[in-house]
């Protein structure tokens, strides 16, 4: 921070975790982190946390959409794993770069060799 | 064109210091902070309105990029909320201190403090004289809230403290009753919160971890993979400001996406955007004729130049040739000794040599003498026959001509996909072009001696052979010749039609991501299906309390269409007959920050409040619970297990060993 700052925050008590460049830099918990400290932690059998109120995983079934347009796909492209919805969005899948293709399955978290 | 759609690209106004007046000063009067993942409003509990509405984002500048410029050198400051004018250009140094909804990097934290109490004039020394009410997220971690505390408590020795949940505070805000099911759309998340008769359910709350923040990138990979062109100029703000104020959320969405599968529905609905471009001028103000002009006039000058240079040269080698002559004349007249001198000068070994080096230059010099001669009289090579198609100049039959060319052009374009076509049947058995293609060489088969009288017999060998032949390369010279006729002579399209974004479905897709996070591979159930899922957990009685009480706020809930929508899954949903009314928050953004300052302003707030003994005496997680609260638990003592890890030095038999080497 620079001089002209440190005076405008003159209501300041200390610098509570701003650390001046150079010196080591403080790790902070990633919010994962905490949630994993606080899994082991023997909590009361009514407490709620923020790992506790997760939704619940959906159990309708999904309905595919074409990738590229959006309309109900009913087709998939053996090739690229796209989804398609008619003859002509086919022809562009077909003709689609593996970087736009690759792009297209990873908007739909569909990268995972499983899936 | 019909309606295009401009972008406005909003620019932010950095924040006034506002001034700190004595009422505030000597007044002890409560300060309110919205702290959310999106912005964070900061405003006195007597105000009407927060003074401070700014995102909370900071950008703190590369170091490496600080040194070079300036001596000494100078940091370029770090900017924060309203300070960042331009978001795109810092966008790879933004940081914020939440992980989600919950803030975990507490230095951006305290930057951020930095910001709004300076930014409110505050000039008390060595402390923040007062009460703050703070918003954190629904259940936040006790991690979470204890470094909040340290950073208020010790970092500006606030007095006292007190923290609360902002969908409740907009819920109570609004006055809708004391029992209702609170649906929060927030900027990471989707808080589902039951009330019930003034009492939070939060055992029964449910969170989707999905938000606008996770619907802007949606739509800004979506818009990027659909124009890659485009990539640099579908930027993260263009993209929020397409989000807020041209997308909504459809009542059915299968029925939508039906709808723009229609072309005519499609070319009657679909929004444009425009996408700001420069014109390319250079190369549009000069025509064909003036580019062949100054061609012309530059391979003029480079004929000029190579004929000076014949001349210099055929200067030099001429007086070279009479300097050589005239030592050939002093041997000729017997002077040796001079002849010995001379010829060392001209690094000549003999007579020999001498004569050689004269015939050399003579030789260049009627060279350099033809060509002179032939480039005085250059012009008959100029013709070069021209392969290009001139169009008419007359505009009328031009476009005639134009109509043609494009005809042309289509006509080889399918004959050429028919060709593939076929030959990619023929490849594959059992089609029916493969059938004709044994059925024609079994003909040439039994072919009898006529065969090869025409020339057009010959064709046969065309339509059965698997590679491409003759014809496809004529007609592929004949498809490069007419698609560079087109580009030269087809009046160009304007370029800002090359700049638009078509939106179809678009608009209506990444906002349903609300209802089907499955679209972008999350596996979590919608809204809908979490609020069913949810009311399951109630009884029938307090089922319909929820039901008709269904109240909607934060940011994300005010795409159009939310309500009616909710309202239609509720339909679906409730029993048959059974009543149901969705509310939207008066101001959807606001209202939590309101809800707080009127808790602020009321009577009972000082005992809600965490003062620094409580701090001192409870410790940094604890809380103080109200109305609007998170409920507090405190984090117990982690549990030692004495029979995995080894129990200390004492149990363990050490034994010395020595070792001889």
């Amino acid at each position: 921070m620079t001089v002209e700052s440190e005076r405008a925050c003159c209501f300041k008590t200390e610098n509570k975790f701003i650390v001046k460049s150079g010196c080591k830099k403080r790790m902070w918990r990633s919010l994962k982190q905490i949630l994993a400290a606080d899994r082991v932690l023997p909590w009361p059998e009514d407490a709620v946390l923020y790992y506790s109120i997760n939704a619940p995983p959906t159990f309708k079934p999904t309905k595919k959409y074409s990738d590229i347009s959006g309309l109900p796909a009913p087709y998939m492209d053996r090739h690229s794993k796209l989804y398609y919805s008619n003859a002509e969005e086919f022809a562009t899948v077909r003709n689609l770069p593996m970087d736009i293709t690759a792009g297209y399955l990873q908007l739909r978290g569909a990268t995972t060799i499983v899936g | 064109m019909d309606n295009v759609l401009v972008l406005k690209d909003y620019k932010t106004v950095p924040d006034i210091v506002h001034e700190y007046e004595p009422t505030l000063k000597f007044g002890h009067i409560p300060l309110v902070i919205d702290n959310g993942s999106y912005q964070c409003r900061v405003g006195w509990s007597i105000n009407d309105e927060p003074h401070l509405i700014f995102k909370n984002l900071i950008a703190r500048p590369r170091k490496d990029r600080c040194k070079k410029d300036a001596e000494p050198p100078v940091t370029p400051p770090i900017q924060i909320g309203n300070d960042i004018i331009n978001i795109e250009a810092v966008r790879f140094q933004l940081k914020t201190q939440f992980d989600k909804n919950v803030v975990t990097h507490f230095e951006v934290q305290e930057l951020v403090c930095d910001y709004i109490f300076s930014h409110l004039g505050l000039d008390s020394d060595g402390c923040v004289p007062h009460p703050i009410v703070m918003t954190e997220a629904f259940v936040t971690p006790n991690y979470s809230r204890q470094l909040m505390s340290e950073l208020l408590f010790e970092g500006y020795g606030v007095p006292a403290l007190s923290y609360g949940i902002d969908s409740i505070f907009s819920f109570y805000k609004n006055n809708i009753g004391d029992s209702g099911l609170i649906v929060n759309c927030g900027f990471h998340t989707i808080h589902i919160i039951p009330v019930i008769r003034g009492k939070v359910i939060s055992e029964h709350a449910r969170r989707i971890n999905l938000g606008g923040s996770e619907i802007i990138s949606y739509l800004h990979k979506l818009l990027q993979l659909k124009y890659p062109v485009h990539v640099n100029a579908i930027t993260m703000s263009r993209i929020e400001e397409i989000l807020h104020e041209h997308c909504s959320i459809a009542l059915d969405y299968q029925d939508e996406v039906k709808k723009w599968a229609n072309p005519d529905f499609y070319d009657m609905y679909v929004k444009k955007i425009q996408l700001p471009y420069v014109q390319n001028t250079s190369s549009s103000t000069l025509t064909a004729e003036q580019q062949k002009e100054r061609k012309k006039e530059m391979a003029r000058r480079l004929l000029e130049i190579n004929a000076r240079k014949r001349e210099e040269r055929l200067a030099e080698d001429e007086e070279q040739l009479q300097q050589l002559l005239s030592i050939q004349d002093l041997i000729e007249e017997g002077d040796t000794d001079e002849f010995e001198e001379a010829i060392k000068t001209f690094d000549i070994k003999s007579y020999a040599d001498l004569q050689r080096q004269i015939a050399n230059v003579q030789g260049r010099i009627d060279k350099n003498k033809q060509r002179i001669a032939a480039a005085a009289n250059p012009e008959e090579v100029e013709v070069r026959p021209s392969g290009r198609m001139q169009p008419p100049q007359d505009p009328e039959a031009f476009q005639t001509w134009l109509a043609e060319t494009r005809a042309k052009y289509s006509e080889i374009v399918s004959r050429r996909e028919a060709r593939r076509a076929r030959r990619a049947a023929m490849v594959r058995r059992r089609t029916a072009a493969a059938a004709e293609r044994m059925r024609v060489i079994s003909r040439l088969a039994a072919a009898g001696d006529e065969f090869g009288n025409q020339d057009s017999d010959w064709d046969v060998y065309k339509s059965i052979s698997r590679e491409a032949d003759s014809d496809s390369d004529a007609d592929g010279e004949r498809l490069l010749e007419l698609e560079e006729a087109l580009r030269e002579h087809e009046p160009a399209p304007s370029s800002s039609l090359h700049h638009q974004l078509h939106l179809a479905i678009e608009p209506y897709r990444a906002p349903e991501l609300i209802f089907q996070p499955s679209m972008m591979g999350n596996p979590e159930a919608g809204l809908a299906e979490t609020m069913e899922y949810v009311f399951k957990h109630f009884s029938a009685e307090d089922q319909l309390l929820l039901a008709n009480n269904v109240f909607l706020t934060g940011g994300c809930s005010q795409f159009p269409g939310l309500k009616e929508r909710l309202e239609r899954e509720l339909l679906e949903m409730r029993p048959f007959q059974s009543t149901h009314k969705v509310v939207m928050a008066g101001d959807p953004s606001l209202d939590a920050w309101y809800g707080a300052r009127d808790f602020a302003g009321s009577n009972d707030f000082e005992s809600c409040c965490i003062t620094k003994e409580d701090y001192y005496e409870m410790g940094g997680e604890y809380l103080k619970e109200h109305h609007a609260s998170n409920k507090y638990y405190r984090s117990p003592p982690p549990i030692v297990d004495n029979t995995l890890a080894p129990a200390g030095d004492a149990n363990v038999v050490k034994e010395e060993i020595v070792v001889d080497c």
